[in-house]
């Protein structure tokens, strides 16, 4: 079992040199579309950043799930989890046109509505005064900075330990460790998730509040994740040697915790749906308001049974999570609907029409075309398996079925 | 030999180890026996394979127990709040469907349990307080520490002196007939 036989295939180069020219080429197209009409480009901008930071910090928060329940399906993902959590340093550039540039267009409402940057400071449409102490823009890029520094320093933490079990193989103290850390960091995870989905999303309308807001987009990370590393353990079951590694078994566990996933997102999004429905009250309907009605109450439904009702009822059945064709497609398209998701949350707060401009098809490309080039850069650098665990061995074995 | 047929259930061998009884499975199998079963005190990986066993029915009876559930849990209120006794509650509609849904989804996981719990002993056709090959003395040990095949006279190619030479051929302990009662 060494190193060298786990080395990334010779495809992961190829998709790393296309996934960066379509993504250069991409950003380079979208550039265009920022000195036009600038606020066109950061209602994208923010759409595909929230899409690529939920791959991202959505698979910290696998990498330490699997830590703590330390199950099969998540050794033969820690690689490409891994590798994902580390294309975090290029959210943080990312991260900065909507810090520098964007934030104005983003958080100054849209006609008569107004943001929190330009709130009235008495009279209709005034914030509250814990709002006035909240949303300022130096809080917003102080709390944006500590977001960041928690994920990165779990980032950092995780991959140098699991680089150091590598060299350590039978650790078990290191083992246990892992185990202390990922408790605890599963928390950060979310606490600094929650607080950043209030700060970049759930600000447009800063009159409008919701509890579980945080937790449809850690759950709707976990979706995104978790699809993600099912498309890149099929595709790299094309070549060994991964090939003789992934088994029926992997596909099965993997497609039953999305399969969770998917019903945890529908459970938190309906129920944000039955509370504001239940209390009736003007504030908190305004949300649904905008969403449920003309186009983008088509967009609700095509969410509703795309995003929930197709995927669940086919993840249901065993031979769709154990068939190594149907499984990544049905991954890839909840990829996408995340997406749609993620446009259906943020852009009704600009427009009423639900019609997705030529920029929300360039700026997912070039983000996520980097991403993914970032991504495939990063699993070459470590041996696709993580050679030091414990369970490895059993986590790989072939039974006789 | 034919007119005994109808007082046995069957010919059953006894084994030492779960590598024994696996080969045995196969080579009756491979014989051409269908209407057989294997016992054995602990899961042996692969018997059900060995023994050729089909997907069973508990998925689909258990999608149709939650799908009625879950129809019917809604329909059922829908029946009581919008039909048979309408309540005006804070000027909603009768057909409160948001409403409804937590109980919905409930109902469809008790619909989905009970179905997979009832059906899966139907398909076994639990309970069954007795079973001809308690006649065999020896079975008792297919709770602690034997392994046993039982060829059942049902199969079409059933033969008494054909299946005991078979068991004997895969190296059976103790062939023995079981008496139908």
């Amino acid at each position: 079992m060494a190193a060298q036989e786990y080395q990334a295939p010779e495809s992961v180069s190829r998709v790393q040199q296309r996934a960066l020219t379509i993504g250069g080429v991409a950003l380079l197209v979208s550039i265009l579309g920022a000195v036009r009409s600038p606020r066109d480009f950061y209602q994208s901008y923010l759409m595909s950043f929230l899409l690529i930071l939920g791959l991202t910090v959505g698979s910290l928060g696998l990498v330490m799930l699997q830590h703590l329940t330390s199950g099969h399906w998540g050794i033969i993902i820690r690689r490409p989890l891994e590798s994902a959590t580390r294309v975090l340093p290029l959210m943080v550039v990312a991260f900065l046109p909507i810090a520098i540039f964007g934030m104005k267009h983003l958080y100054s409402g849209h006609g008569d509505e107004k943001g929190w940057l330009n709130a009235p400071p008495t009279g209709e449409g005034a914030l509250s005064d814990f709002q006035k102490n909240y949303l300022t823009t130096s809080g917003f890029y102080t709390r944006a900075a500590i977001y960041f520094v928690v994920w990165l320093a779990l980032m950092f933490i995780f991959n140098i330990l699991s680089k150091q079990q590598d060299a350590n193989p039978e650790d078990r103290a290191l083992r246990l460790r892992f185990k202390m850390l990922a408790g605890p960091g599963i928390i950060l995870y979310v606490f600094a998730m929650s607080f950043a989905a209030i700060d970049w999303a759930m600000s447009l309308s800063p009159h409008w509040a919701s509890t579980i807001y945080g937790f449809l987009f850690v759950a709707g990370q976990l979706i995104s994740s978790m699809s993600f590393m099912i498309a890149v353990v099929v595709l790299l079951a094309r070549s060994e040697p991964f090939a003789s590694v992934l088994q029926k078994r992997h596909l099965h566990d993997l497609g039953k915790l999305l399969l969770a996933f998917v019903m945890l997102w529908a459970y938190f999004d309906f129920s944000q749906l039955l509370i504001i429905w239940s209390g009736n009250q003007p504030e908190e309907i305004s949300f649904y308001r905008t969403r449920l009605y003309g186009g983008w109450g088509v967009v609700a439904v095509i969410v509703l049974v795309f995003h929930f009702f197709v995927p669940f009822f086919l993840l249901l059945s065993q031979d769709v999570k154990r068939n190594s064709k149907v499984l990544p497609r049905i991954a890839i398209w909840l990829i996408f609907m995340r997406l749609v998701d993620l446009y259906w949350m943020t852009r009704p707060e600009f427009t009423s029409r639900a019609m997705p401009t030529w920029l929300d098809i360039v700026l997912p490309l070039a983000l996520g075309g980097l991403w993914l080039g970032f991504f495939a850069f990063n699993l070459k650098q470590c041996p696709l398996l993580p050679l030091g665990d414990p369970d490895l061995a059993e986590a790989i074995e072939h039974h006789e079925h | 030999m034919m007119q005994h047929r109808s007082h046995i259930y069957g010919v059953i061998g006894e084994f030492g180890t779960p590598e024994e009884l696996l080969h045995a499975v196969e080579k009756v199998r491979e014989a051409g026996y269908r209407r057989f079963d294997a016992f054995a005190p602990f899961p042996v990986e692969g018997l059900s394979e060995a023994l050729g066993l089909k997907r069973n029915l508990v998925p689909a009876i258990t999608l149709f127990g939650g799908l009625a559930g879950g129809i019917g849990g809604f329909f059922f209120q829908y029946w009581a709040m919008a039909i048979t006794y309408p309540l005006n509650i804070g000027g909603r509609p009768l057909n409160s469907w948001p409403a409804f849904i937590p109980v919905t989804f409930e109902l469809a996981i008790l619909g989905a349990s009970l179905a997979a719990v009832f059906g899966m002993l139907a398909l076994n056709k639990l309970p069954q307080p007795n079973h001809p090959v308690f006649n065999v003395h020896r079975f008792t040990h297919a709770s602690s520490d034997r392994f046993f095949v039982c060829i059942e006279s049902k199969d079409r190619k059933f033969d008494l002196a054909e299946c005991a030479r078979l068991l004997q051929e895969v190296h059976a302990h103790h062939i023995t007939e079981v008496a139908l009662d």
